[in-house]
């Protein structure tokens, strides 16, 4: 290199010392919450023992008691599960056309696909409760699979699509040589190129549909609702219950922080449809 | 065989079920936006079902535009995202430039960094609004009674007393009161989404070109000046994109609004729209179809501002 700038006092001290103290107080909440899900509920809200307790489990024993945390864990684990699993089933497919089989409509047809997603829930709300609860499907699982799966469809569309582009297309055309039929395509050739953004979709779209936390609130009761039902069930505890509601929420977003954690890179290519590298 | 047809018919079912999901419900709201359209109402059982004899015109339109909390509704729900949007650019791009270069646990500090982006919006609202921000129980009570009770011992100590014996008492905020709510509710927003726009902007930065930057620095440029007119310039396509997607998530915000003050003083139209399907349908479904107008506007100026660099 040409020039060795001298490394000025902020870079070498000043920047790593801010950069810290901005990840800590940026994480701060969250520790505040692990830490007080520690805490009985007692000592939770005494001035005393904000730093210095003894810490305790039973918030996290006692969870099924207090909360019934597995019934609803149970049913964001099989909703988000089932939601993500119908996502790609229908969403590979629609890439694999649009990316190697595009017509002069597709463009048009993607960015249709992003505006469904700016229809504001709410405007939807009462024919959605009216015709599920005709239908009989109120607070059931397959309801919830279904919502959350056509709310993610067009971010794991737009996914998929953009991972799909970067295959080179000869790899596709030479199987449509030796006469493999569009399925065996898709199964042999296109999933495991593509594994690795197949993946990361995958991933993103488990978390939305995690977190999500309008559709799941407002379309069920008991049978089908999820940890933000629970939560948001719990939002007042005036103080009673620091302690408890720390460890069932704590328990409810830690396998999704950590599990974002190790889907980073993939969140932004996902999240910006590959405009951001 | 030749199955050639095959591959396009292949978005069929994606395109059938998102056409579906939008054209049924929508339709049903704009049909019940039109009409009389009530949940329970003992004077007139007719208007609890659904009928064309209920015909309303745009009467549903005329009492929502004249409700006292529709605009209020509009213009709080434009507060709220615009505050977030404003928050979550600057504080992105200024951490983001922080932490771009190499310093010891980098790593670290981008995975505590990103954390807030993964906790759900329900676990998000109940932790700040109890834990954190109530004036008695959370942190904040506690750290202002602590001050108050520093402030009280120093007010009997000989020498300094005289002074802190004028000195004011603090006096926490509640956040669930009618104003603050909308600021209790932009804190948590931010907190969650600024770890987005600079995990976006770091990525960005990666890309941006290093010898331009070399040679700025050989010309003398300042800091500053290679920030204004290198970096930020090179952001701006990224900053279009946080935007962007921010304002699709944020125009119908509504489990936060719900769990800090359950709508008082604070409502957006989600929540709006929430208030009047308990009983009134018809103005429900009118304010719905306002609202789909308000985020096809925002969708329309976004969409062009950003649609091309999207399709490159």
């Amino acid at each position: 290199m040409a020039i060795v700038a001298k490394p000025s006092r902020f870079s070498k001290y000043g920047r790593p010392t801010v950069a810290w103290v901005v990840g800590l107080l940026f994480f701060f909440p969250i520790f505040w919450m692990v830490l007080t899900s520690f805490k009985t509920d007692a000592d939770a809200v005494k001035p005393e023992h904000l730093i210095w307790f003894t810490p305790t489990l039973e918030n996290y024993l006692n969870m099924t008691e207090n909360y019934d945390y597995w019934r609803f864990a149970k049913n964001s684990v099989i909703t988000a599960v089932f939601a993500t699993a119908f996502t790609l089933v229908v969403g590979i497919p629609c890439a694999y056309a649009m990316a190697f089989n595009p017509s002069k409509a597709t463009k048009d047809v993607l960015m249709w696909m992003l505006s469904t997603k700016m229809l504001p829930a709410a405007a939807v709300l009462y024919p959605m409760t009216f015709l599920t609860k005709s239908a009989g499907l109120f607070d059931t699982h397959f309801l919830i699979i279904l919502v959350l799966s056509l709310i993610n469809l067009p971010i794991a569309i737009w996914m998929l699509f953009t991972y799909f582009k970067e295959i080179p297309k000869d790899i596709i055309e030479a199987g449509q040589m030796d006469g493999v039929s569009t399925m065996g395509e898709i199964k042999e050739i296109l999933i495991p190129l593509a594994w690795g953004g197949i993946a990361a979709t995958a991933l993103l779209v488990f978390i939305f549909c995690w977190n999500e936390a309008y559709w799941t609130v407002r379309l069920t009761t008991t049978d089908a609702a999820t940890l933000s039902k629970l939560i948001e069930g719990n939002r007042a505890p005036e103080g009673l219950f620091f302690g408890r509601l720390s460890a069932v929420s704590a328990a409810a977003v830690g396998p999704i922080v950590v599990l974002g954690w190790f889907c980073q890179k993939q969140l932004v290519q996902g999240l910006t449809f590959g405009a951001v590298k | 065989m030749s199955d050639r047809k095959l591959p396009r018919l292949l978005q069929s079912p994606a395109v059938l079920l998102l056409l579906v999901w939008m054209l049924i419900p929508l339709g049903m709201t704009l049909y019940f936006s039109f009409i009389r359209y009530v949940l329970n109402s003992l004077r007139r059982p007719e208007w609890t079902s659904p009928s064309l004899s209920n015909w309303r015109g745009f009467g549903n339109y005329e009492f929502v535009l004249k409700s006292k909390d529709f605009l209020f509704a509009i213009q709080n729900s434009l507060f709220i995202v615009c505050s977030i949007l404003i928050l979550t650019v600057i504080l992105g791009v200024l951490i983001a430039v922080l932490i771009n270069k190499t310093f010891p646990g980098q790593g670290i500090v981008r995975v505590l960094l990103i954390s807030p982006f993964f906790v759900m919006p329900a676990v998000n609202a109940v932790l700040w609004i109890n834990m954190i921000l109530d004036p008695v129980l959370g942190l904040q009570g506690i750290a202002i009674g602590s001050i108050n009770d520093l402030i009280d011992g120093l007010r009997a100590a000989p020498g300094v007393g005289w002074f802190f014996s004028l000195w004011p008492e603090l006096e926490p905020i509640s956040f669930r009161a009618t104003q603050t709510s909308a600021y209790a509710v932009i804190i948590m927003v931010t907190w969650q989404w600024t770890p987005f726009a600079v995990l976006i902007f770091m990525t960005s930065l990666q890309s941006e070109d290093q010898q331009q930057k070399e040679a700025a620095v050989l010309d003398g440029a300042s800091p500053w000046s290679q920030f204004r007119f290198l970096t930020l310039p090179h952001l701006a396509r990224p900053i279009a994109i946080v935007v962007m997607i921010q304002a699709i998530f944020h125009l119908s915000l509504y489990a936060e609004i719900e769990i800090v003050s359950r709508g008082t003083g604070n409502k957006n139209l989600p929540y709006l729209i929430g208030e009047f399907a308990n009983n009134n349908i018809g103005a429900a479904s009118a304010t719905g179809i306002f609202a789909v107008i308000l985020a096809n506007i925002v969708a329309f100026f976004l969409l062009r501002m950003i649609g091309k660099t999207l399709m490159e």
